[in-house]
């Protein structure tokens, strides 16, 4: 059952990332051509139909895998990495500057990743995909360190903890030995979440016009025009959608199969 | 806990000052002037320094940042650049549609997600602990708007069951209609938020459900439904409360796209609409008062959290 | 002037006598629900509320002393007279009696005089200001007489006084509230979501054919498409995409119909820099789009080809699609002639909004044909203004321009496109000053073809007009001229 979650995962992933790797060298036809006629239903020619100017749909949607792929890895080290980081210090820190540091990450949370994301495109002269990166993964560093910090005060306020301290264990061993494996689990589920978060992050920022601009047409941006053609061609906005919910499903169920492998006890409980 | 409570107020009073220069000085590093929003084409240049002065935009910038702050110091959140209308009376009307739509969308996710977390995490072994979480798994998966978008084609559209968007004129005063208008968007946001919510709180029963004070409760002698009610859910609440409070405040914020595919008049078409026209008065009252009610409920759920696990107490007073 | 003014109201009897039959079976206590993407953002037109508030208030709110028909043409409204000195410097206008705002104060020359300056004045942000610039003095002899001194002729003064909404005099500070004399007052306001209007008992002229009309407004089309699908408004009022017609289409509930729009979609190029500053190069660039092809992207089979800056609906239009026609052949050797063989690169400044980003790739897409590389920039509205429309710093970008009779952009060399033919200005300031409303149209017609040669911009395509309705309401503007929306003959069974 355990390693059922954990293939079907790995399949999904993987036929993403193989598309993602095939349009950097093959696409079934030139994503700006118009080679059919407009809003064509699907056919074999044209999978999933095509758009508003008659380009082929299915090759946009193979695109769109990889800038969310691409959105998506670099959102969640940038945040996982940051956030672990910040996390760990606040829980370590003194009174005064885990204050802080909790004050500035609730901020941070509260400011929404609209103007974030809005912030950083304007300082970089045009959106991008570094620019949905930064903002995505500046705002999910925020909430990954907010757990991280509780999570490891809980570790540390465990008994074999000071016992460990009284042995004379470094903080930095603390960390290494103590606290990285014992939060990891959850951690590693908050990351897998907020990765899939991120893929839908920025299909949202997409959505309401703030995402990366064309050609790099992402999902999000696929949706958004298509929505307005929903009752004429449904698969217009079904084909992103399925294709977005296939990889968040599948890197979902890869980190939950993982984490059933690293932590073979709760498999067992 | 008294200690606590004061130092944990003063912070946040100090965060919103923060976060108030810190919105204050972002929002002037965006490019395009905020007089922009009073011109059209074929504006000559003295309309344009005339836009400007309306706007202050022509002042230098500390001179526009201590007008900001003095009148935030007598709550006066400023006028908006381009309607002229006050910024803090409208933000009360908007949240007279976005407060509803959030606390509806966040209640109705606890009621879905708890009681399914916490029965797919005990029942994992059978096929509705099974399923249940497979279903939790798709519905992170997708959008929040993509939801939206299929409810309103399906359920608005095909079927005319319900209103596809809008918030009726009279608002709250139309009680029936307002109501109708919100149970979509409610539905959407619930949907998408108490999957999320359900894998949390099945990994916080999986983890209380390992936990050694259960075996031990267990093996004083104690049922094992006594001995979860008794330890576990106080245990297991305790990430589960970090959690909501990250979601609830995530769930206002993320309102801005719900109410886009919902055309309604809330706080978030109000800030997308504000930072579309660099209506810096809007923009800044928006966020200061949605970063307030998010430092508010992160604000609870620690206090929450103390009061429920002592020891988080204990690490901060031993030092 | 005179014979005019007595067509005028004879066309607006025979529309009066038309609208008669069909109001037999029209519920006049109906409420009219508007659907529109045009929020106003504030209620004052001076006031930079944006193309909303015309919508909103144009001709049923606030009246004008002239009104721009939906045909194009201009009537007299709360003008009775109007009479035009020999030399042409000194209009007299005499005001209808009877005509009271909808406070209840009556309507005098100082109100008029009030509201022109309104527009004219220092603070004001109408985009209008400018075409009044003409004016010297405003004088007010009696409470029924406005006269006009103009520094210079002006044929289009009664055109342009179709914009000036006359307001009272003591209303002070209407951004919030209006005081008008038109034939619906305001009932309700409710900032991003609805304005409510309801009609005016005490309205001078004839009564309007409903009780009042509702706007309810939507930041995205989809949603306003729903919104008349699902019966929670009776009209939209401009559709945005073909695509969601469909839906309007295969059912009897629904009537489509097409006017003639002002919107153009143009590739202004920066001509003051190199390679714009060239005429060739503009030329080249011109003869490489196949609008045609575009326009069916956009708007399948409606909308129109533009081969000038002209629509139909001004009097000085004519067919210029073959100057520069569909010709990639030419536009290489063209670019060849001109220096760029292997074509050039440049960057596109691209409005985030619809269509502009489609368009942007299907141009980025044909240039690539003749070598010419576009480097797609996406700006907000504010970038837009601030970069390209005041500091002019851009090689070419995207953008509609909605206004009617606006080819006088060209005439001005410090427009955003710095255009600059000393010939155009002359024929541009002269057709102002024309005599008669053939003339002016004689010179325009000239100016625009010199613009049209030198391809001043790339002009697109003409928008359509759609408005989608319900069956059971009728009697609504098509054309909708400068964004207006006439309410007053709308019915609804």
């Amino acid at each position: 059952m355990k390693k059922t979650t954990l293939w079907i995962g790995a399949i999904l992933v993987g036929i993403n990332v193989v598309i993602a790797l095939l349009t950097l060298v093959w696409l079934p036809y030139d994503p700006t051509a118009m080679s059919g006629g407009r809003l064509a239903a699907p056919s074999w020619a044209h999978w999933a139909g095509t758009d508003r100017l008659g380009r082929d749909y299915f090759t946009q949607v193979m695109i769109g895998a990889r800038i969310a792929l691409t959105v998506g890895v670099g959102a969640a080290l940038l945040g996982g990495l940051i956030g672990t980081t910040l996390g760990v210090l606040a829980a370590f820190a003194q009174r005064g500057f885990d204050d802080a540091l909790a004050a500035t990450l609730d901020i941070l949370i509260a400011f929404p990743t609209l103007l974030l994301a809005m912030l950083v495109v304007a300082a970089s002269d045009g959106a991008s995909l570094g620019t949905a990166i930064l903002a995505i993964g500046i705002a999910m560093s925020a909430i990954i360190a907010r757990l991280v910090r509780i999570l490891t005060k809980r570790v540390l306020a465990q008994d074999y903890i000071t016992a460990a301290r009284c042995s004379g264990l470094g903080w930095g061993r603390i960390v290494l030995v103590h606290v990285l494996p014992n939060i990891a689990p959850t951690v590693l589920v908050a990351i897998a979440l907020q990765f899939g978060l991120a893929v839908i992050a920025e299909a949202s920022l997409s959505y309401l016009g703030l995402g990366a601009p064309p050609p790099n047409a992402s999902w999000g941006q696929l949706l958004q025009s298509a929505q307005s053609t929903v009752f004429n061609a449904p698969i217009g906005v079904i084909a992103p959608g399925l294709a977005l919910m296939a990889l968040v499903l599948g890197i979902n169920f890869l980190a939950d199969g993982l984490r059933d492998l690293l932590d073979p006890e709760r498999g067992a409980a | 806990m008294g200690r606590y409570l004061l130092r944990r107020t003063f912070v946040l009073a100090l965060s919103l000052i923060a976060a108030g220069l810190v919105l204050f000085v972002l929002l002037r590093l965006l490019p395009g002037d905020p007089s922009a929003a009073l011109l059209s084409v074929g504006a000559d240049e003295a309309q344009i320094a005339a836009a400007r002065e309306q706007v202050g935009s022509d002042l230098p910038i500390w001179m526009q940042l201590g007008k900001f702050l003095s009148d935030l110091a007598r709550f006066d959140l400023g006028k908006s650049f381009v309607s002229g209308a006050p910024v803090l009376p409208e933000i009360m009307t908007r949240l007279s549609v976005t407060l509803p739509l959030t606390v509806a969308s966040f209640l109705l996710a606890i009621v879905i997600a708890v009681p399914l977390g916490i029965v797919s995490a005990l029942r994992a072994d059978r096929w509705y602990g099974g399923l249940l979480s497979a279903v939790s798994q798709l519905g992170i998966a997708v959008p929040v708007f993509w939801i939206g978008i299929l409810l309103i084609w399906i359920v608005a559209v095909k079927f005319r069951l319900l209103p596809a968007s809008g918030f009726p004129m009279k608002g709250w005063e139309d009680a029936a209609g307002a109501f109708r208008a919100l149970i979509l968007p409610v539905v959407t946001i619930a949907l998408v938020m108490s999957a999320s919510l359900m894998r949390y709180v099945r990994s916080a029963t999986f983890d209380v459900l390992g936990a050694d004070y259960l075996r031990n409760a267990r093996a004083l002698g104690a049922s094992f439904p006594q001995a979860l009610i008794r330890h576990g859910i106080r245990n297991g609440a305790v990430p589960v409360i970090s959690i909501l409070g990250i979601e609830l405040a995530s769930t206002l914020l993320g309102a801005v796209v719900v109410e886009r595919v919902f055309a309604l008049p809330g706080l978030g078409s109000m800030l997308l609409l504000g930072i579309q026209q660099r209506d810096y008065p809007t923009v800044q009252g928006v966020l200061l008062v949605s970063t307030l009610m998010v430092l508010l409920i992160g604000f609870l759920a620690d206090v929450i959290q103390r009061l429920i696990d002592p020891r988080l107490r204990e690490t901060v007073a031993g030092r | 002037m005179s014979t005019k003014r007595f067509t005028a109201q004879i066309l607006g009897l025979a529309s009066a006598a038309l609208l008669a039959a069909t109001v037999a079976q029209a519920d006049p206590a109906a409420v009219i629900r508007v659907g529109s993407l045009y929020e106003p953002q504030n209620l004052d037109n001076t006031a930079g509320a944006g193309q909303g508030i015309n919508e909103a208030f144009n001709d049923n709110v606030y009246e004008a002393l002239f009104r721009l028909n939906d045909d194009g043409t201009v009537a007299p409204v709360l003008a009775e007279k109007h009479d035009v000195s020999a030399d042409g410097l000194t209009h007299t206008f005499t005001l209808k009696s009877g005509v009271t705002f909808h406070s209840g104060e009556p309507l005098t020359a100082a109100d008029v005089k009030y509201s022109i300056e309104r527009v004219t004045a220092e603070t004001s942000k109408s985009s209008r200001k400018k075409s009044l610039s003409a004016i010297e003095a405003i004088e007010t002899p009696d409470d029924k007489t406005v006269v006009i001194k103009l520094k210079s002729k002006s044929i289009s003064l009664p055109y342009n006084l179709s914009y000036v909404w006359v307001v009272n005099d003591a209303a002070g500070d209407i951004t919030g509230k209006e005081d008008g004399t038109g034939p619906y007052k305001l009932a309700d306001w409710k900032r991003g979501s609805a304005l409510s209007l309801e009609a005016s008992d005490a309205y001078w002229g004839d009564k309007p054919a409903n009780a009042g009309a509702m706007f309810s407004y939507f930041t995205e089309a989809a949603a306003l498409n729903n919104a008349l699908l699902t019966d929670a408004v009776d009209i939209i009022t401009s559709v945005q995409s073909p695509d969601a017609l469909a839906q309007f289409e295969d059912t009897s509930a629904f009537k489509i119909s097409e006017g003639k729009s002002t919107t153009k979609q143009i590739m202004a190029y920066n001509d003051r820099v190199a390679p714009f500053d060239n005429v060739k190069v503009r030329k080249a660039l011109a003869r490489t789009v196949d609008k045609k092809m575009l326009l069916s992207a956009i708007w399948g089979d409606r909308g129109m080809v533009l081969g000038s800056f002209v629509p139909p609906t001004d009097a000085w239009y004519e067919d210029l699609t073959s100057v520069d026609a569909y010709d990639p052949e030419s536009a290489k050797a063209l670019l060849a002639e001109a220096g760029f063989p292997e074509g050039f690169t440049f960057t596109l400044e691209t409005p985030n909004y619809d269509p502009h980003p489609i368009t942007a790739e299907f141009l980025k897409a044909e240039l690539a044909k003749v070598g010419v590389t576009v480097n797609i920039h996406v700006i907000t509205a504010n970038e837009w203004y601030t970069k390209v429309y005041q500091a002019k710093d851009f090689q070419a970008t995207l953008q509609e321009h909605v206004n009617h009779r606006d080819v006088g952009f060209y005439g001005n060399p410090d427009f955003y496109w710095g255009y600059n033919n000393p010939q155009v200005t002359e024929l541009v300031a002269s057709a102002e000053a024309s005599d008669s409303d053939a003339q002016q149209a004689d010179k325009l017609r000239e100016a625009n073809r010199i613009i049209t040669e030198d391809a001043a911009s790339n002009w697109l395509f003409l928008y359509p007009q759609i408005v989608v309705s319900n069956t059971k309401t009728t009697g609504y503007p098509v054309n909708g001229l400068n964004a207006q929306f006439f309410l007053r003959g709308i019915t609804k069974e």
